[in-house]
């Protein structure tokens, strides 16, 4: 059934609403009372039924008591029933008219058949009406004495309700002792065993008030008492039993040869249809041997059969009860069970809760001898339609290669559920345990494309793989740049963590990127919870730590490029008035040159600024650069020169993949330590070195849009009055790309 | 909703709409949820049958067996008394729900859950007992006396029966639990077994019951009836019945090695499209004819839209994309096989996540498991009765995946 809609639980129409329909009843059954004509009892059940199927809906209808009460006076059987049902459930709200009940039930326990004094007894102590108490007393000592066993069995629960409702009383006339001399000697095993769960109940409630009630609950779980119960276990029914078991495992023995005496007999309990009995006798069994520790992993050895029984017969409910407990036990014992791991293989009609204890489960009993099967059968699980199971089977994949030294057959399945696109956290925690699996991993990272990735945890886990092996992967960057450029529907704190982790292992071009990311970020929106303002204040925080690192204020020059629409209008104003200042600063030292000069350069296309011919430059046509020494002079310096230029029509068609304009520029002097993106973005960094004795170093970022055919060239540069010189060349060999 | 109130204190009722507001919470699908549910008042027991949840509070913690025990009693023995259970049929019998519980359980504690002793407590709503009423018009539902078992130290049978028909039948009935993996390699096959005995006969009959092979048997549980000491000792099966059908023992047989038929999936699918193929047929012939076969599987959630044809029995695709393969027999002249195509959804281009193929089938006459009885003896009858035996092999959950 599906749960109701709160709509729904509205009173139908067909249910009655008002109080017209109750007060409808009321009166049919006030004409009813007293009738004794034929067919009224078939009447007064119709309408016995409509009231009760009122309360049943939950419909108040406890108005109509007196009248119930009036029509109870039948002989009819099952009108009794109904009424008793009536009453004992509107006793309560009306103790002065329950008054009127106690005279027919009373008469009811003097009845001849036993069922209906029984029924009558029952119906009396579940009034639970505390005024009425000492009409209680009476039919209860008399029914405790009754010749039939199904009113005993009732009165002795009875005293249970009446201790609830009057503990005094239930003292005073002392039942305890009756029910324990009952317990005692009883032949029906059922008034036994309701006697022994009153008094249980009894004595622990009253054991923190009284030291007497403390020595009787001694007593209930003394010696002769528990074995009395033992000799009879037979004669119980299934729950009895289970009380009975219940009890025995509070016992504690003497000698071991008294605990091997219980556990003989109750080994055949073992074997119960009930599976309530079956993991009572375990409980059982566990209890008696905690103190011995030989005993004991034996007894989980004798216990494990039964329990796998459970496991397969019965419905999904029970044999998730039951899988729990075997779950403590796997986790007690893994190796113990270590060769059934066929019985915790999943089926595919079995619910998740089921399936997902059962994975736990076979995580933990993988081991030399059987990870193969296990892991063959968990990929198994990978493609299943349910996808969180699937995803924790692979997690599961992964646990287990982490607990085994034998990793070499599962990171191959791993790859392929990469390959899949399914989980990317796992292979980076195998990775951060063996490293050596690095460069089989790498290459199918490399491949997967960021924008499928959305589950924040699998995009952390992502970044950290592409931060940690970067040195690898020629393509990190761009991905991860292409990763920060969507930063923006990103809300998830997770990937900012592992930014900053990777931030710290060693900063290749990625303070640029980060302090746009924090510029976006602040200014996203103002409605952002604390924890994501932690992570931006982290993440400032770090780039700032670069920039005071680094001698140069790169920080600074992100945030004026980030943000050119504030400086628009003002800064070309006073742009007209600085003109001449900044005409002579650009041939000036670019080191020192300020961002914001820059930004208006941009602002107002410059374009090739007039200033005089800087010196002729040669290139050294061998230069090399270890990418290490390239990403610290990258930190370190500042842009000496950035320009927009145009890209010859020819070179963009020669521009399929990186490597054409790669090969093209070293014919230039100009060599490419790193290249990745994907048409129509591309993205290189290049260097080239002073042939003179200076062998000063410039180092180039330049993306080119091949859509666009426009390039955007960074120049930073060790001896920056060069770089202009540096650039035109540069400019040139790269408009002569395609054109030859 | 009904609700029986068992012990001094009350659980008020809106611990129902907590655990509606729960069920929600989880995905609407009560049968989802776990059976057991920690509330901030109570502990509740749910189980779920049929489209009806059966939810028990428990103020302190119990073994939670002993609950979910419980509630599939009363599920079982609701089902047996109103031959079914769905909502209307509680609404329209909810007197005599009333009465099963009260006699089932009395101040949290249970009672008799014994089906057979019921009934003689309080009558089942049969068609019998409703045109008694309509001719006699007497229509109590409520046996006047009491049943004797509940004081008789066989609390499963009543002391005596007189009118028997004096005959006893024995069902072997057996399902096969089989996984066939991804490469077509049997990784497990049992057979799970239920001995099922339908009894009429009178006075107190003992019977012996002895299998020709009695060792290939793991996991047995047994009915109270049985005696376990003979067992223990000779794989005896010596008991006292309860009167009519009742289950004798369930066991298990595992490591089997042999499939009756075989399913096999094949899928392949590149640029958006998905080809399957599923072939079945015979493997290892029983002897017996194998009948109403079946074949179930999930789409995956990625399909857009399906087109599947047989050339043998018909195919049905659900709404909520389970497809249906009805076989019934294998005919002789060809192996019946499925095939079609599966267009994924936009943007897809190769199925991910692969179906599971639930497989049905039935045999008359046959346990899988080679379980045989060796002979059944009976004691203490005043006359022959007549005997019966019968098997059966059904497919519990056999899955091939692909």
């Amino acid at each position: 059934m599906a749960p109701p809609l709160p709509s729904q639980r509205s009173p139908s129409p067909s249910q009655p609403s008002g109080r017209s329909e109750v007060s409808d009843l009321k009166l049919q059954l006030r004409q009813l009372a007293g009738s004794r004509a034929p067919g009224a009892d078939d009447s007064k059940r119709d309408l016995f039924k409509r009231v009760i199927s009122y309360m049943t809906v939950g419909i108040d209808v406890s108005s109509a008591f007196s009248e119930m009460v009036m029509c109870s006076a039948t002989s009819d059987i099952v009108l009794k029933k109904m009424c008793y049902l009536y009453v004992g459930n509107y006793a309560r709200c009306n103790p002065d008219l329950s008054l009127l009940t106690i005279n027919f039930l009373q008469k009811d326990c003097r009845d001849e058949d036993p069922m209906i004094r029984g029924l009558a007894l029952r119906s009396l102590c579940s009034l639970r009406v505390p005024n009425l108490v000492e009409y209680l007393v009476a039919p209860l000592a008399a029914g405790l004495k009754d010749g039939s066993p199904y009113v005993r069995t009732v009165a002795a629960m009875g005293v249970l309700k009446l201790y609830h409702i009057s503990a005094a009383t239930c003292f005073d006339s002392d039942f305890p002792a009756t029910l324990k001399s009952l317990m005692l000697s009883d032949p029906d095993a059922q008034v036994v065993a309701n006697c022994l769960h009153a008094l249980q109940e009894i004595w622990n409630l009253e054991s923190n008030n009284s030291e007497e009630a403390s020595r009787e609950r001694e007593t209930l779980l003394g010696k002769p008492v528990i074995y009395y119960l033992l000799n009879r276990i037979r004669e119980f029914n299934e729950w009895a039993q289970c009380l009975v078991l219940e009890v025995v495992s509070k016992y504690i023995p003497s000698d071991s040869s008294e605990i091997f005496d219980i556990m003989n007999l109750l080994e055949d309990r073992l074997q119960h249809a009930n599976g309530a009995v079956v993991l009572a006798t375990i409980k059982v069994f566990l209890h008696l041997t905690m103190s011995m520790t030989d005993v004991h992993q034996q007894v989980y050895e004798r216990l494990k059969a039964p329990l796998l029984t459970l496991v397969g017969s019965g419905s999904s409910e029970q044999s998730y009860a039951v899988l729990s407990h075997l779950h403590l036990l796997v986790m007690r014992a893994p190796m113990l069970f270590s060769s059934d791991y066929k019985h915790f293989y999943c089926q595919f009609s079995e619910p998740s809760y089921v399936k997902k204890l059962k994975l736990e489960m076979l995580t933990a009993i993988a081991n030399e001898s059987n990870t193969y099967e296990i892991v063959t059968e968990l990929c198994e699980y990978a493609g299943n339609v349910d996808v969180p199971i699937a995803r924790e089977s692979i997690r599961a994949v992964g646990k287990i290669a982490l607990q085994q030294y034998d990793v070499n057959a599962i990171v191959d399945r791993l790859l392929q559920f990469l390959e899949m696109e399914k989980d990317y956290v796992l292979v980076k925690d195998l990775l951060r345990k063996y490293p050596q699996w690095s460069h089989d991993c790498i290459a199918v990272v490399g491949n997967i494309s960021s924008k499928n990735v959305q589950e924040p945890k699998a995009k952390a886990a992502l970044i950290w793989m592409l931060g940690e092996y970067s040195q690898d992967m020629l393509d990190a960057p761009y991905i991860l740049e292409s990763i920060v450029e969507n930063w923006d529907d990103e809300h998830a704190p997770e990937p900012s963590y592992m930014f900053t982790d990777k931030e710290h292992r060693g900063p290749f071009e990625f303070s640029e990127e980060l302090g746009n990311l924090s510029m976006g970020a602040e200014s996203a929106d103002n409605a952002m919870p604390a924890q994501r303002y932690e992570e931006n204040d982290l993440l400032l925080s770090t780039s700032e730590k670069e920039e005071s690192g680094g001698p140069t204020n790169n920080g600074s020059a992100v945030s004026a490029y980030s943000a050119p629409s504030d400086y628009d209008g003002s800064l070309i104003s006073v742009n007209s008035q600085t003109q001449p200042e900044t005409a002579i600063s650009i041939p000036g030292s670019s080191a020192y040159t300020s961002p914001a000069t820059l930004a208006i350069d941009d602002l107002l296309g410059l374009g090739v600024p007039s200033a005089p011919a800087p010196p002729t430059l040669k290139l050294n046509p061998k230069a090399v650069l270890d990418p290490a020494t390239f990403q610290r002079k990258w930190g370190q310096l500042a842009i000496s020169l950035s320009q927009e230029c145009s890209m010859s029509p020819q070179g963009i068609t020669a521009l399929t993949a990186p490597q054409a304009l790669i090969r093209h520029m070293q014919g230039h002097s100009i060599q490419c330590i790193a290249s990745g993106g994907q048409s129509p973005n591309f993205k290189f960094f290049f260097f080239a070195q002073r042939l003179d004795g200076s062998s000063a170093f410039f180092l180039v970022e330049c993306i080119i849009n091949s859509s666009s055919g426009k390039a955007q060239i960074k120049v930073k540069a060790d001896d920056g009055s060069a770089s202009e010189a540096f650039f035109t060349m540069f400019q040139s060999a790269l408009s002569k790309f395609g054109v030859a | 909703m009904l609700e029986k109130q068992m012990t001094a204190h009350r659980v008020d009722r809106s611990i129902c709409a907590w655990f509606w507001d729960y069920v929600l919470s989880q995905g609407g699908d009560s049968s989802k949820i776990l059976p057991v549910i920690a509330s901030p008042t109570h502990y509740l027991f749910q189980i779920f049958r049929e489209g009806i949840t059966f939810l028990a509070c428990a103020q302190v913690e119990m073994p939670p067996l002993m609950g979910i025990e419980f509630l599939c009693r009363v599920a079982d023995v609701l089902t047996d008394y109103l031959g079914g259970l769905n909502e209307d049929l509680i609404k329209d019998n909810f007197v005599i729900v009333y009465e099963l519980l009260d006699e089932m359980m009395d101040n949290g504690f249970p009672l008799t859950t014994e089906p057979s002793i019921l009934r003689e407590m309080i009558a089942p709503p049969n068609i019998v007992s409703k045109m008694l009423s309509v001719v006699t018009g007497k229509s109590s539902n409520v046996s006047n006396t009491l049943p004797d078992a509940t004081s008789s130290f066989i609390p499963w049978r009543k002391s005596d029966m007189k009118n028997a028909s004096n005959e006893v039948y024995v069902n072997l009935v057996e399902e096969m639990d089989a996984v066939v993996n991804r490469e077509g390699v049997l990784v497990k096959c049992e057979i799970y077994g239920e001995i099922q005995v339908n009894s009429n006969l009178p006075g107190l009959p003992d019977l012996t019951l002895s299998f020709a092979n009695p060792t290939i048997l793991n996991d047995v549980r047994f009915h109270p009836c049985v005696r376990f000491r003979p067992w223990e000792s000779d794989q005896i099966l010596s008991f006292v019945p309860p009167d009519g059908q009742f289950k004798l023992m369930s066991y298990r047989v595992k490591k089997l090695k042999s499939i009756p038929i075989y399913v096999k999936p094949q899928l392949t699918s590149d640029a958006g499209n998905c080809r399957i193929n599923v072939l079945v047929g015979i493997r290892n012939d029983p002897g017996k004819t194998i009948d109403s076969i079946t074949v179930q599987f999930q789409l995956p959630l990625c399909v857009a839209s399906a087109d599947l044809s047989s050339n043998h029995g018909t195919v049905d695709i659900l709404a909520d994309k389970t497809c249906n393969w009805s076989i019934g027999r294998i005919p002789k002249d060809k192996s019946p096989s499925l095939s079609g195509n599966l267009v994924l959804e936009a943007g897809l281009d190769r199925l991910h996540v692969f179906p599971v193929f639930n497989v049905g089938f039935k045999i008359m006459g046959v346990a899988l498991s080679s379980l045989q009885i060796d002979k059944l003896d009976i004691k203490n009858t005043p006359s022959r009765p007549y005997k019966g035996f019968r098997a059966l092999t059904q497919a519990g959950e056999y899955e091939v995946r692909s």
